[in-house]
């Protein structure tokens, strides 16, 4: 059993956390469930708890410790400047120590389906994967839980458990109820973002339109990369007019899913222009962290040129 | 109170709808506030109809009942001191009418402030009380501890936005209070009574809420002091002139080097700034306000004076204030900014004798703080930077908020301005409303007659909050 007194070193930190929640509007995953304990707040709580002997550890404590995507937006907002991601990385460190090697958001393989390609291995941007006596390891502390894994390997063998709405099928379901009959008259069009470029901005603007008019919706994916070919076809087999991809700029991206996201679509426009599918319909743009302005010249500018093109099914064959 | 039927509990709100894991139950006994508790299950509730009989079952049985909201509150108010069932209402978050024409809008409890505005902005109007934790603060949290923000100073509280409200009392009752018209006579303004309520009458499951007109126009006016009285009768005299400021903000000296500190905001480290705002249609109604502004300050040796209507240079020139809160955290490595004695409401004329007292006291006692707030409204508010591990700087601590409520309470302010009470000044509130307490706990009684909404809060809160409660810090 490992010491959580180790967390000591935290301790003035945890106390200088004054507990404002401002926090909970940039957490991804606490915007997904909305319980306390999936907060950065409730999170940094939760270590005090452990710290201080008033909770033990367990598989629970470390299963929520290990649920992050790593986007650092919390720690970014915390008004009283506590380092919470090298707070939770000690602190994982430690439950795994403990024993509770809990996967949370990280990426799992099944070693079942796995085809031994070691593509994963390669690709991995933070040395996160390895090839391990005869199967492929994730290592918890590394892993970023960016999905690039999951979008190379081509035996659809690796997984994030809970993708707390940003995993490809949350989004696709998403997407589906956006455009369900009559629920969102105006709609046309679907922005997937990426969890680490614009968000941060998009959180402190108001440039969510208005329910009852709204023309498009933004989804947000953890990276970019994780956008996949099949998602922009149901999204536009769904009723869509058009989809953009918000990515990082390629120079910024931490997982490589940004290059990788703009050669699908390139690769996607010619068999949809084949089929008279204009290439102004699929667009993606690159928008620097924390740049709301930008965000939202794409935005429209992609909006114009879905508006000039017009539906591209019919409500019928939607 | 008898042990919680979770299967109970599951059956109303579904499974997925009850929390008791141990590491939930400790994370929830926290808000923004120094206390700490223990519940004994979290429910999420999605429809009146659940809360109707979660309060049923609950009423039964004698369990407390803590409705909350986002809890940012800082005093406490979401504690539950006894245990019992902390009431999530954040899944209840729909906006359920936007009516321009009638000038309201119906939304359920657990609609974050912002969203709302959001919501609002198309339509040319907004939601006025807009506290500063508005990022994170659900309407339902507002309305129960009467939240107000800096522009309260003209638009008003969450008391004066409320017009009509559905309200699940303990037994399970759902009952309806106020009117969605913009006036109504008579009977007892039962809706406003639940305004400040803190939880303790019922669980607001709908609000209806007046908005107001976003101005065309805002310009934002600074002027630097170094006397703090002389900033204090500027402050008198603004609002005794006829003024109609949107925003008038005080921040002290050790604010302004707090926000020097952390922000490198290189501000000149006087005395005291005031911060001005005036809003409306049309230059010609706000400059006469700014002139009357730059006027009385120039009279009170007010100087360094600048305005701006443009946004960028608004937001420039409020960096004193709106890097505060973040500042006070930054202050100092060791010291923890804490949330006692955060809130007051003082006199216009008392204001800068108040942040002078605070100063005194805070020396006396061997503790830093700041004094700042939203002066056009009487509210001050302040933090105690301590260090939360030592025993002493509680004690210290613990005679510091004595002594500033004892002050306040003698020049005829009031314990709270737009924090609430919960737990940490139950003790000064219980002093300043003595001759009604039982009145209070009349009302209670009739809205609770088996106190399960929110125990040991407000008249029955503690004396003293060091020893009677639980705090959040391990203290040596």
């Amino acid at each position: 059993m490992s010491d959580m007194s180790k967390l000591e070193k935290w301790k003035g930190a945890l106390n200088k956390c004054i507990r404002c929640g401002y926090c909970y509007e940039h957490c991804p995953i606490y915007k997904s469930t909305r319980w306390e304990i999936d907060s950065p707040r409730g999170k940094l709580i939760l270590l005090y708890g452990l710290l201080s002997g008033e909770i033990e550890p367990s598989e629970y404590v470390a299963g929520k410790l290990m649920e992050c995507f790593h986007c650092g937006r919390c720690q970014k907002a915390c008004s009283s400047g506590v380092p919470i991601q090298d707070v939770y990385q000690d602190a994982r460190e430690l439950l795994i120590e403990a024993g509770f090697e809990v996967p949370g958001t990280t990426s799992q393989t099944d070693a079942d389906v796995c085809a031994l390609c070691l593509n994963c291995v390669r690709m991995c941007k933070h040395e996160a994967r390895s090839f391990v006596d005869g199967r492929i390891v994730t290592d918890l502390l590394k892993c970023q839980s960016c999905g690039s894994c999951l979008d190379v390997c081509p035996k659809q063998g690796v997984t994030i458990g809970r993708g707390f709405g940003t995993n490809p099928d949350e989004l696709e379901r998403e997407v589906a109820a956006f455009f369900a009959d009559g629920r969102n008259p105006e709609a046309k069009a679907i922005v997937f973002s990426c969890g680490w470029s614009n968000y941060p901005g998009m959180q402190t603007a108001n440039y969510e339109p208005d329910a009852a008019t709204a023309e498009y919706k933004v989804l947000v994916t953890v990276c970019s990369g994780r956008i996949r070919s099949e998602t922009i076809l149901s999204t536009l087999d769904a009723g869509a007019w058009g989809v953009l991809v918000v990515s990082c700029p390629e120079e910024d991206c931490e997982h490589g899913g940004s290059p990788r996201v703009k050669a699908r679509v390139e690769a996607l426009l010619k068999p949809l222009a084949a089929i008279g599918v204009d290439p102004g319909r699929v667009q993606v743009a690159e928008v620097a962290q924390g740049n709301p302005k930008k965000f939202l010249e794409v935005t429209q500018a992609f909006m114009k040129d879905v508006r000039a093109l017009g539906p591209l099914l019919a409500r019928s064959e939607a | 109170m008898s042990d919680i039927n979770f299967e109970k509990l599951k059956a109303i709100v579904g499974e997925a709808g009850v929390l008791s894991d141990p590491a939930d139950l400790y994370v929830y006994g926290s808000d923004s506030s120094v206390h700490e508790g223990t519940p004994h299950a979290i429910v999420r509730p999605q429809n009146t109809g659940q809360v109707q009989q979660l309060l049923r079952y609950a009423d039964e049985e004698r369990i407390p009942v803590i409705p909350r909201g986002s809890g940012s509150g800082m005093c406490g108010q979401a504690v539950p001191v006894r245990g019992g069932i902390i009431l999530d209402m954040k899944a209840m978050n729909r906006i359920l009418e936007i009516n321009p024409q009638d000038g309201y809008c119906r939304v359920e409890p657990g609609v974050v402030d912002d969203d709302l505005n959001r919501a609002l902005k198309p339509h040319g109007v907004f939601y006025p009380p807009t506290p500063a934790s508005s990022v994170v603060a659900t309407i339902g949290g507002e309305i129960a501890n009467n939240a107000s923000g800096t522009r309260s100073v003209k638009y008003g509280a969450a008391r004066d936005a409320i017009l009509a409200m559905k309200v699940v009392l303990a037994g399970g009752e759902l009952v309806s209070l106020g009117a969605t018209t913009r006036v109504a006579a008579s009977g007892y303004p039962l809706e406003r009574l639940m305004v400040g309520s803190e939880g303790t009458l019922g669980v607001i499951v709908e609000a209806t809420l007046r908005f107001v007109p976003i101005p065309k126009l805002r310009c934002l006016g600074i002027a630097m002091f170094n006397v703090l009285g002389e900033a204090g009768d500027a402050i008198s005299e603004i609002m005794g002139s006829g003024c109609q400021p949107s925003m008038l903000e005080l921040v002290d000296k050790v604010a302004i080097t707090a926000a020097n500190k952390a922000e490198n905001l290189g501000l000149p480290e006087v005395e005291a700034i005031l911060l001005f705002e005036a809003d409306g249609l049309a230059k010609e109604t706000i400059d006469p306000e700014i002139e009357k502004f730059r006027t009385i300050c120039e009279r009170h040796n007010g100087f360094g004076l600048e305005f701006s209507y443009d946004e960028k240079e608004r937001t420039r020139i409020f960096a004193a204030r709106s890097k505060l809160f973040p500042s006070l955290s930054k202050y100092d490595e060791r010291l923890a900014s804490t949330s006692l004695a955060d809130d007051m409401a003082v006199p216009f004329s008392k204001m800068a004798e108040t942040a002078n007292k605070i100063h005194e006291i805070a020396e006396r006692n061997g503790l830093v703080m700041t004094a700042y707030g939203h002066c056009g409204a009487g509210c001050m508010h302040t933090k105690i930077l301590m260090d939360t591990e030592k025993g002493t700087q509680w004690e210290a601590a613990q005679r510091a908020v004595k002594e500033i409520y004892e002050y306040v309470l003698s020049v005829g302010g009031t314990t709270s301005a737009e924090h609430g009470i919960g737990l940490s000044k139950a003790g000064a509130f219980k002093r300043e409303k003595a001759a009604v307490l039982d009145l209070m706990r009349g009302i209670k009684k009739v809205f609770d007659p088996n106190n399960i909404m929110n125990p040991g809060k407000l008249m029955d809160g503690p004396d003293d909050w060091v020893g009677e409660t639980h705090l959040r810090y391990q203290k040596s």
